[in-house]
């Protein structure tokens, strides 16, 4: 254990009893238990003694323990009196421990299944092969063509494993390219920020939008498939052409040509052909809700279940599946829940007047907020502990005007996800440095610049377009 | 351990390169032909088997990582194929790679530690440096593949490309 995770531990702890031995004005009994729970997992979460998704395990044990009617605190009491004691229906255990199978789980499990599949069948590889043609061979091309494809599989499959594909495509010419020749500079870089814009472009395609998706639903608006792809995919297109010419004119190639090898066939076996198959269907279901109302959610099983049946996974791909990442985004859903509950998130609200800051700039701070700590930490774990605070200033605002719930929530869920600038702000970035071609000042230079692209673009985006669409 | 662990703490090598050779200057050779290894790796001579067993049978078995032994034959005491057979028979140093650099080794010798010491490679003698390397940097990333090893802090030294695909495939890191 470092410093810093000494440091978490006994934060994390101090924090947990603190609330449990001092009182708050305006604040319930139970809202003490879920600052409680609140200070335990974010002192945790920020400093990681223990991985990110064992913190969130314990947040759903906590609230199982404290807050539910299972519990040994309510369980002894009559929920009539615990209501009109504390204002507060004692928890049900029951949906603390659903946020497991919460319907955006299933929809991330629907999503990993099929980026799963992708790998086994080299079916990302292919699209690499096939996309990139059309890119010819300048050195200028090829790096928006390398960023389109990125963007494109990461909005689908994790961005770490696209990250790490498209690193073996460029690896390879790299050796071979002159040691002072800045564009390989640009190149290394231009992979993992392509891939952490493109996780903006669908629901699925970054922990973080998981978090937004089940905030924005309990504030009461579902957000759609589609709808995320209409809201998010203009802004990950303008982004990712302003980091393209941003990456691309800091570091101007020496060569004039590139030429890729890759040598990647077309799985053609029957268990390939069945998964594109099941894609493809997926993917149709998903795009037109709209006119069939099934939700989202729920199309996942269909990849959940037909890629089982067909034992396209085998329960020994099932058991590679990243469930840590389910067990994060459960837990940072089950504290929303707590806090929500519990009114605690109405009281740290409650602390400011909110009223005296306009819409943008509470949508500003939070998106600034949300960019610089989740450069120092998982952007799951920045989403988490933003969301509740703002959702709760959105539904104070009256739902309505710029600093509404569902804005809100994107503006924090794109914003951690612009957040590239150190090689541990995401893993990308941390294979990007890995390969050595990268110093952390080049990172740093042309991550916050990004950054600071993305926060002005999300602002104008807000006000030109989404206000006019989320209500 | 943490992602955030592993990529900020600067790298504490705990994985060995263990090189067993009697003639104290061809060790001294084969170790500095492979010191390029010595960021990542820590690099251990000895002039015999038996030395390396005390070594690894004295050690703690949680703090000694043996990810490659490089092993001479014809040596006094145990020879080099019949060492590998025990470290493969006892678990003495599961999950390691093993290459037999040698002369003198026969065809019957070679075959036992192929079948019954799970030989990785051999290089016969006289050996140049860079073929030396090449194999080494291949057994390694082999490692760290087989053994559940982030790739991430090896990649600037190992084969990259390789290492990046075991992180598509293993899922040894994801999104958070």
């Amino acid at each position: 254990m470092n410093r810093l995770q000494k440091a978490g531990l006994i934060l994390g702890i101090a924090g947990f009893l603190f609330p449990l031995v001092v009182t708050f004005d305006g604040l319930s009994f139970p809202g003490h238990l879920a600052l409680s729970i609140f200070l335990f997992a974010a002192f945790f979460w920020m400093l990681e003694p223990i991985p990110i998704h064992a913190t969130s395990l314990l947040v759903i044990l906590l609230g199982v323990g404290m807050l539910s009617g299972a519990g040994p605190i309510f369980s002894g009491m009559d929920p009539a009196v615990v209501m009109d004691t504390y204002g507060f229906k004692p928890g049900s255990a029951a949906a603390y421990v659903g946020t497991l199978a919460n319907p955006i789980i299933i929809l991330f499990l629907g999503g990993f299944m099929i980026a799963d599949a992708a790998v086994k069948f080299n079916f990302d590889k292919n699209v690499t092969r096939v996309m990139m043609r059309p890119f010819g061979t300048q050195p200028k091309w090829i790096m928006l063509g390398l960023m389109t494809v990125t963007g494109v599989l990461s909005a689908f499959m994790s961005n770490t494993a696209t990250t790490a594909m498209m690193m073996t495509v460029i690896l390879p010419f790299m050796a071979s390219m002159d040691k002072n020749d800045k564009f390989k500079i640009g190149l290394a870089l231009s992979i993992p920020f392509a891939a952490n814009i493109g996780g903006m472009a669908t629901p699925i395609g970054s922990p973080p939008n998981a978090i937004v998706v089940a905030a924005s639903a309990r504030a009461g608006h579902a957000i759609s498939f589609m709808e995320w792809i209409v809201l998010a995919l203009p802004l990950v297109i303008v982004a990712m052409l302003a980091t393209w010419w941003l990456l691309y004119t800091m570091n101007k190639p020496s060569v004039s040509e590139i030429k890729l090898k890759q040598n990647s066939i077309w799985d053609t076996s029957t268990k390939a052909i069945l998964f594109y198959a099941t894609f493809g269907i997926t993917l149709v279901m998903w795009v037109t809700e709209s006119l069939h109302g099934i939700s989202s959610n729920y199309v996942a099983l269909i990849p959940i279940a037909f890629l089982s049946m067909f034992s396209v996974m085998e329960p020994a791909d099932l058991r590679k599946l990243p469930w840590e990442v389910l067990w994060l985004v459960a837990g940072g859903i089950a504290l929303g829940i707590y806090m929500e509950e519990t009114k605690l998130s109405d009281w740290l609200v409650g602390q400011i007047d909110w009223t005296s800051f306009s819409g943008v700039v509470i949508l500003g701070m939070f998106a600034i907020i949300g960019l610089v700590i989740s450069n120092f930490m998982s952007n799951t774990v920045a989403a988490t502990l933003l969301m509740p605070l703002a959702i709760t200033i959105g539904s104070t605002q009256g739902n309505t005007g710029l600093a509404n719930p569902t804005l809100l929530a994107l503006m924090i869920g794109l914003g951690t996800s612009f957040a590239m600038v150190l090689p541990i702000s995401t893993p990308p970035n941390a294979i990007a440095m890995a390969t050595g071609v990268v110093k952390t000042s080049d990172m740093a230079k042309s991550g916050i610049l990004v950054g600071l692209i993305g926060i002005v673009l999300m602002l104008v985006f807000s006000v030109l377009y989404w206000n006019h669409v989320v209500h | 351990m943490s992602f955030i662990n592993l990529e900020k703490t600067p790298m504490k090598p705990e994985y060995l390169i263990i090189c067993v050779e009697d003639e104290p200057d061809v060790l001294d050779a084969v170790l500095r032909d492979l010191s390029v290894f010595e960021t990542h790796f820590v690099l251990e001579g000895f002039s015999s088997a038996d030395a390396v067993r005390d070594f690894l049978t004295a050690s703690d078995a949680g703090t000694i990582h043996p990810a490659l032994f490089v092993c001479d034959h014809m040596m006094p005491g145990t020879t080099g194929v019949d060492f590998l057979v025990e470290v493969e028979r006892f678990g003495l140093a599961a999950g390691a790679k093993k290459m037999l650099l040698t002369g003198q080794a026969g065809l019957q010798d070679t075959v036992k530690a192929v079948n019954h010491g799970h030989l990785d490679f051999y290089l016969a003698k006289p050996w140049t440096k860079d073929i030396l390397v090449e194999s080494a940097k291949g057994l390694l990333t082999s490692f760290i593949r087989d053994n559940g090893v982030n790739p991430l802090p090896y990649m600037n030294l190992l084969d990259a490309e390789a290492l990046s695909e075991i992180v598509r495939d293993d899922r040894r890191l994801t999104d958070r």
